[in-house]
């Protein structure tokens, strides 16, 4: 069957990749001088509570790297340790090779969109674009005209008066204006519109394009599957697992929802391979897949009249449950 | 160069401009109401029968009665109402310098461009003697301009009002730099405000308390009220208490505040 050999290849390649993303041992040290962002073996502790353990990440230049995890996994944290806000217990973390603490002039080619975004709120974005120009040696006006437009952005008012969207893109405009070589970029679609979301998007894959590494947190699978070339997941302060998005997407489960012309019989996924969870409802039946699609298509197929196949649910935690089983099994 | 210093001025500038207006005012009423004091004897009567310790907290004394211009300008202004209106300023500023910015979130977004914390820090407190230096010269400034048409210059020169107030400013500028010390070695604005305000209090009350017990004497020879109100700029000039100490102090706590806040975790 051609297509399980396509996937035997995918799942071969995201083993490599892996390799260069899994918490300790496995990293040597010239691989971690190329990185433009590296953690290595990082822990931080705040009194009795382990935010963030051993964890060990990495992105190259040229790169997008989705940062996933459920609220209080440790994301921010981590961020806030690569920029060097915050000490690291133990372990290291490195930007374009040196310690952002001691070496700042290296912040000129960062881009850092915090996860919570606040500035002096009597200021308006224009005034923010203009003042950090400033500091990072030069504005780009033609840059942040285009930015600002792209972005349906009112830069003239103070920050006080914007929407959450609006300050949201205030600071995507700041982290973006003097195209930097490193964007890290906390929960950066807060608050955004749809369409917004997908020129963000654009911008990301762009950045990239010129050679840009970028590492970006979410909570939420799609917009890191559409963006990330590679995942790594966090949670509760561990490195769960890091892959590529297609491994990712191959390896966990996902659940759809099933709306048919009639009520479905109860017992119609009982026994069909890959389904591990079916909830029924008269006309409408929810059910998880681990694995394979394809017979589960067919036992739909089969029932009483399928109407609609809509995804169902793109919750971390559901994602979870697959991949702490596979993850134990390594 | 100093971006970060010119921006926080800049940001000020219309807070700086309602001060300052504020400080006018109130040297306008300082001056206006002078000679209906001066020609009241029966005020000076009044006051001299007051506790040595009341009178020396008031800038008062034998040689300095109520209705002379340096008994006048000391007891109702440089004794109490401008140091109170400058600490006022100077806290809350310092106070927001590291701390407060840090707890609004703007800090750290500052911090993620190509500047040290040292140099934040250090541009941030230059920011704070700037703007209280402004507001330390309009009050003067103000003051020598209006005291003439009210007699309030009698024996008494332009520059002797000047050197009151930069020793009232730099009283300021002390405990301004507590705030700001307190709030970037913790992080913690509540705490800068409240240490600051209480130790600022607290001098206040053993200054004057000190006249009549012996035992607070020892604490007074530290406190930056003494030096201020002992030194009695308006009579005497700008004596080097008045000025050296409080600006080794406050080199000292701000010098050793931005070593802890460039070491310690952002909040």
């Amino acid at each position: 069957m051609p297509g399980l050999q396509q996937e035997a290849d995918d799942a071969s390649v995201g083993q490599q990749d892996a390799v260069r993303l899994r918490p300790a041992a496995a990293g040597t040290g010239s691989e971690v001088v190329e990185d433009a962002i590296a953690c290595t073996r990082v822990t931080k502790r705040f009194g009795a509570l382990l935010a963030v353990s051993n964890l060990s990440l990495s992105v190259a230049p040229g790169e997008v790297v989705g940062f996933l995890g459920p609220n209080g996994a440790g994301k921010t944290t981590t961020i806030r340790m690569l920029l060097g806000f915050l000490n690291p217990t133990s372990g290291s973390c490195a930007v374009l090779g040196a310690d952002l603490r001691r070496d700042p002039g290296l912040r000129r080619r960062i881009g850092y969109l915090p996860g919570d975004f606040r500035m002096d709120p009597g200021m308006t974005g224009k005034d923010l674009f203009t003042w950090f120009g400033r500091i990072r040696g030069g504005v780009n006006r033609a840059r942040v005209a285009e930015l600002v437009q792209r972005l349906h952005l009112d830069s003239s008012r103070p920050f006080a008066a914007l929407s959450k969207g609006n300050r949201q893109k205030i600071g995507i405009v700041q982290a973006f204006q003097h195209d930097p070589e490193v964007l890290i970029l906390d929960e950066p679609t807060t608050g955004l519109d749809p369409l917004i979301q997908r020129e963000f998007l654009d911008l990301i894959r762009e950045a990239a394009g010129r050679g840009a590494a970028i590492l970006f947190s979410s909570h939420v699978l799609p917009e890191v599957e559409r963006a990330a070339s590679r995942v790594a997941i966090i949670r509760a302060g561990e490195l769960v697992t890091a892959s590529t998005v297609d491994d990712l997407l191959d390896r966990t489960r996902h659940r759809l929802e099933l709306r048919f012309a009639r009520p479905v019989p109860g017992q119609l996924f009982d026994g069909v391979p890959g389904v591990v969870a079916a909830e029924v409802d008269r006309r409408t039946a929810v059910i998880t897949i681990d694995g394979p699609a394809g017979p589960a298509m067919e036992a739909a197929v089969a029932g009483p009249g399928l109407l609609r196949v809509s995804s169902a649910s793109d919750d971390l935690e559901d994602l979870f449950v697959g991949l702490y089983e596979s993850g134990r099994e390594e | 160069m100093l971006a970060v210093l010119s921006q926080v001025v800049w940001r000020r500038r219309l807070t700086l401009l309602w001060w300052s207006l504020g400080l006018l005012g109130l040297d306008a009423l300082l001056a206006v109401a002078y000679p209906t004091v001066r020609d009241n004897g029966e005020l000076d009567r009044t006051f001299a029968g007051l506790p040595p310790a009341v009178q020396a907290s008031l800038g008062l004394d034998a040689a300095n009665r109520l209705t002379s211009p340096v008994g006048y300008l000391n007891s109702q202004y440089f004794a109490n109402l401008l140091p109170i209106v400058l600490l006022v300023f100077a806290i809350g500023l310092a106070a927001w310098s590291i701390s407060g910015d840090e707890a609004s979130g703007s800090l750290e977004l500052l911090l993620a461009n190509p500047v040290s914390r040292i140099r934040v820090a250090l541009e941030r407190a230059g920011a704070l003697v700037v703007l209280l230096g402004i507001l330390t010269t309009v009050a003067a400034l103000g003051l020598m301009l209006l005291a003439p048409f009210t007699g309030l210059t009698r024996g008494l020169g332009g520059d002797r009002i000047l050197a009151a107030a930069m020793a009232t400013g730099l009283l300021a500028l002390v405990f301004a730099s507590v705030a700001y010390a307190v709030g970037a070695a913790t992080g913690i604005r509540s705490l800068a405000t409240t240490t600051s305000a209480s130790l600022a209090v607290a001098l206040f009350v053993i200054e004057g308390l000190a006249e009549q017990v012996r035992a607070l004497r020892p604490i007074r020879e530290a406190s930056p009220w003494h030096w201020l109100l002992h030194s009695d700029p308006l009579r005497h000039g700008l004596l080097w208490e008045a000025w050296l100490l409080p600006i080794l102090v406050s080199v000292v706590l701000v010098g050793a505040a931005t070593g802890a806040f460039a070491r310690r975790d952002l909040r």
